[in-house]
């Protein structure tokens, strides 16, 4: 095996958050309060252990035949297509109203929301997951919501109950968990969509997003590959151009999917959920393509009790890389709409424009194509960093991204199953073979053709690690830029 | 490689707390933008001489513009975003735009009577949720287009509700346009153009149906309201002043005198 005295990948700043994958969101901090007080002494201590411990036990009813839900069929639209679905994602109140439903209209399930409620409640709010034949429910209560998932995609109940709290976490970022509860405290059978209006697009993309891209399984970041130099004139750009900005907390630069650059405030890190939830809205939002765009927007692991303010714009008619600069100060639209123009005319000046363009349009490399013939795709997460890479998708994958995910998640799971995690894993089947490999310092998931025998298969990936090792300064985001 | 060249740094961002230094900054800003879009954003990229050329009448040209702010206001999902995007760039695609989150920024310069009047047009979320944010920008506005959507009955009957948003936010003579989007939409409409008109009478604003899907009088709104507003600045007080709401009778007459509200009284 490949011997490093540090893994690929890793850096002695780092950029984000470092965090287990399955790590619970109970933890937030709240960051805000603190910048506002800029010259108060903050202290280490922002994570505030919430209220709700996590000492629920899994309550595992098995049923012998499909639950109650799916005779009721009729009551739905379209009710075969409907209960066909791989995975229904639904949000009520604890009040019972209801708020999402994935597909199909709520309002029309509300005797689902009864029975889920009804569930929930008789089991005095412990119930966390219901495994019926191939189906899986699991519950999520965030105070004062109520998440549910129902799946068929054999996924394990931490990878669903981190989709839910992703779920719930797109709602905090638009109302602030602060809100959330003022609003059910003063009012409990309030009608949560009249605030929602629109973000149940962001849900549907966000869940869609979350099955197609390992990054969420991983609680990873990919970056743009980037030469270390053109990504640090890139940042340092940005950090010029913003250093006399008051209260800019981050500017994060990301195209296609990738971070390009990410420029923080001192003492304060970007945690990869948030990080997330920010590439979903920049994706599934069509219109800040055609203007520069002013909102608030709460990132709910780094304060939920507060808005952060986003200006987003794109670079340039001729460079599709999103820039966004987040402050904690309302009304500074024109200061940072200036900021964004010098920036991108230093960029265009230092021919960083140019650079970013051609790694945007290229297109990745395979495995096959950077010389391993028998490796088919591959995961590669540097822990401290949070960063990850992915090569290109190949043959028979492209696809059926899904099916590729689902195959990381599975292995995922087999590295992270809390009653008997693995370190080392190698799991041949007839349609490929899966190595997994979980160390102090990295996560590799590697995927092989299904003939591949075990030496070679161990031979490859200490190659693979190697040539990950001289492209790390190109595959990550190694140096931190602060303000 | 260090590609910054620190010799161009500058003071230029200090918080400007006066209104008119913003702008002024602002206007250099889009200018210098205009300026230094390539096509290609390659080093050593030279524009054809005939288009240097442009751009330095442009610039001369600029010193003259005028700059005036409008805000798109209305429900969420009544097309605001694709009148604008339709206006700004003549595209108009189904179903593209989700919800605009909070605010957006664009500026497009149009021609009145051989001056240039640039419109800096902010387009709002018509999310409840968004409401405080916008509401910052009601005060500086000058012009206002409220639009509902002529097949949503609910866009229609919250017009009130946003005309006492804006007598609470907005400055009192700011230009109010009310338009019904969607005219384009046959037999699905919901809302008649008579009650659209009725009620534009009733709190003496302008009004007029538009589309951004087949782009009827998308760009007759934007220019109404860029003439109203140079003919308010330039002082026209006189009582044959220009009239809104008879430019847009005049302009819409050829092709809509069918559809022209009949007289109230036999």
């Amino acid at each position: 095996m490949a011997d490093f005295d540090v893994e690929p990948g890793a850096a002695r700043d780092n950029v984000l958050v470092a965090s287990e994958s399955f790590e619970n969101f109970e933890q937030m901090s709240s960051s805000l309060e603190e910048i506002m007080s800029v010259n108060a002494i903050s202290t280490a201590a922002e994570i505030e252990d919430d209220t709700t411990t996590n000492t629920q036990e899994d309550i595992t009813h098995n049923q012998e035949n499909g639950s109650e839900i799916n005779e009721k069929q009729e009551d739905v639209e379209n009710s075969l297509d409907w209960t066909n679905k791989r995975k229904h994602i639904f949000v009520i109140s604890t009040a019972g109203k209801p708020i999402y439903s994935r597909y199909g209209n709520e309002d029309k399930l509300a005797w689902l929301f009864g029975v889920m409620l009804g569930l929930f409640r008789y089991s005095r709010d412990s119930i966390k997951s219901i495994h019926a034949g191939d189906t899986t429910y699991v519950f999520l209560s965030k105070k004062p919501l109520i998440l549910v998932a129902v799946s068929k995609t054999g996924e394990c109940v931490n990878q669903l109950t981190l989709q839910l709290n992703y779920v719930f976490n797109q709602i905090v970022s638009m109302l602030t968990l602060k809100r959330l509860t003022k609003i059910y405290d003063e009012k409990a059978n309030y009608d949560l969509r009249r605030l929602l209006t629109g973000v149940d697009r962001l849900i549907d993309h966000l869940l869609d997003f979350s099955e197609n891209e390992p990054a969420f399984t991983l609680g990873a970041i990919q970056c743009l590959p980037l030469a270390i130099s053109e990504r640090d004139s890139i940042s340092k750009i940005i950090k010029d151009a913003c250093s006399k900005i008051r209260n800019l907390v981050f500017a994060i630069l990301l195209g296609n999917n990738r971070l390009i650059s990410l420029v923080q405030m001192k003492k304060y890190h970007l945690h990869p959920a948030d990080l997330h939830l920010i590439f979903n809205l920049v994706q599934a939002t069509e219109s800040l393509k055609y203007s520069e765009s002013w909102t608030p927007l709460c990132l709910p692991r780094f304060d939920n009790s507060g808005y952060l303010y986003a200006h987003v714009s794109y670079l340039a008619d001729d460079c599709q890389a999103c820039l966004l600069l987040l402050t904690v100060e309302k009304d500074v639209f024109f200061p940072l709409s200036e900021a964004k123009q010098k920036i991108v005319e230093k960029l265009r000046m230092g021919n960083n424009l140019e650079h970013i363009n051609t790694s945007l349009a290229a297109l990745e490399e395979s495995a096959l194509a950077t010389g391993f013939p028998e490796l088919r795709h591959y995961l590669y997460k540097c822990k401290s960093t949070v960063q990850f890479y992915q090569p290109a998708l190949c043959p028979p994958y492209t696809k059926n991204k899904v099916r590729l995910i689902e195959l990381y998640k599975r292995a995922h799971q087999k590295m992270h199953c809390p009653t008997r995690p693995l370190k080392l894993s190698f799991e041949r089947s007839s349609d490929e073979a899966v190595f997994s490999w979980d160390t102090k310092g990295f996560e590799l998931y590697a995927v092989f053709e299904p003939l591949i025998d075990t030496a070679s298969a161990i031979n490859c990936v200490s190659k693979l690690l190697n040539w990950i090792k001289k492209r790390e300064d190109k595959l990550f985001h190694l140096n931190a830029y602060t303000f | 490689m260090t590609a910054t060249d620190d010799s161009m740094d500058d003071d230029v961002f200090e918080t400007q707390e006066d209104t008119d230094n913003k702008l002024k900054l602002l206007e250099n800003s889009i200018d210098r933008k205009a300026d230094t879009r390539s096509p290609t954003g390659y080093r050593g990229y030279k524009p054809p001489t005939e288009v240097l050329n442009l751009c330095k009448t442009n610039v001369l040209d600029d010193v003259q513009i005028v700059i005036h702010k409008t805000i798109l206001l209305g429900d969420s999902g009544v097309g605001k975003t694709s009148l604008l995007v339709k206006f700004d760039t003549g595209k108009f695609e189904s179903g593209k735009f989700s919800a605009t989150v909070g605010i957006g920024f664009t500026t497009k310069v149009v021609e009145v009577d051989d001056t240039k009047v640039k419109l800096q047009i902010w387009d709002t979320a018509g999310q409840e949720r968004f409401r405080s944010v916008t509401h910052a920008y009601y005060r500086d506005a000058h012009a206002l287009l409220l639009l509902y959507d002529v097949t949503n009955k609910h866009s229609f009957d919250n017009i009130r509700a946003w005309l006492g948003e804006i007598s609470d936010y907005a400055q009192d003579d700011v230009a109010i346009m009310l338009l019904g989007n969607k005219a384009d939409c046959g037999t699905e409409r919901a809302v008649r153009r008579e009650l659209g008109e009725r009620l534009a009478k009733e709190y003496n604003v302008a009004f007029m149906e538009t589309s951004a899907k087949s782009g009827q009088n998308v760009e007759l709104a934007f220019h109404a309201v860029a003439k109203e507003l140079k003919c308010r600045r330039d002082g026209h007080k006189d009582p044959n002043r220009f009239n809104v709401q008879d430019y847009i009778r005049e302009q819409t007459q050829d092709n809509s005198a069918v559809q022209q509200c009949p007289p109230c009284s036999y």
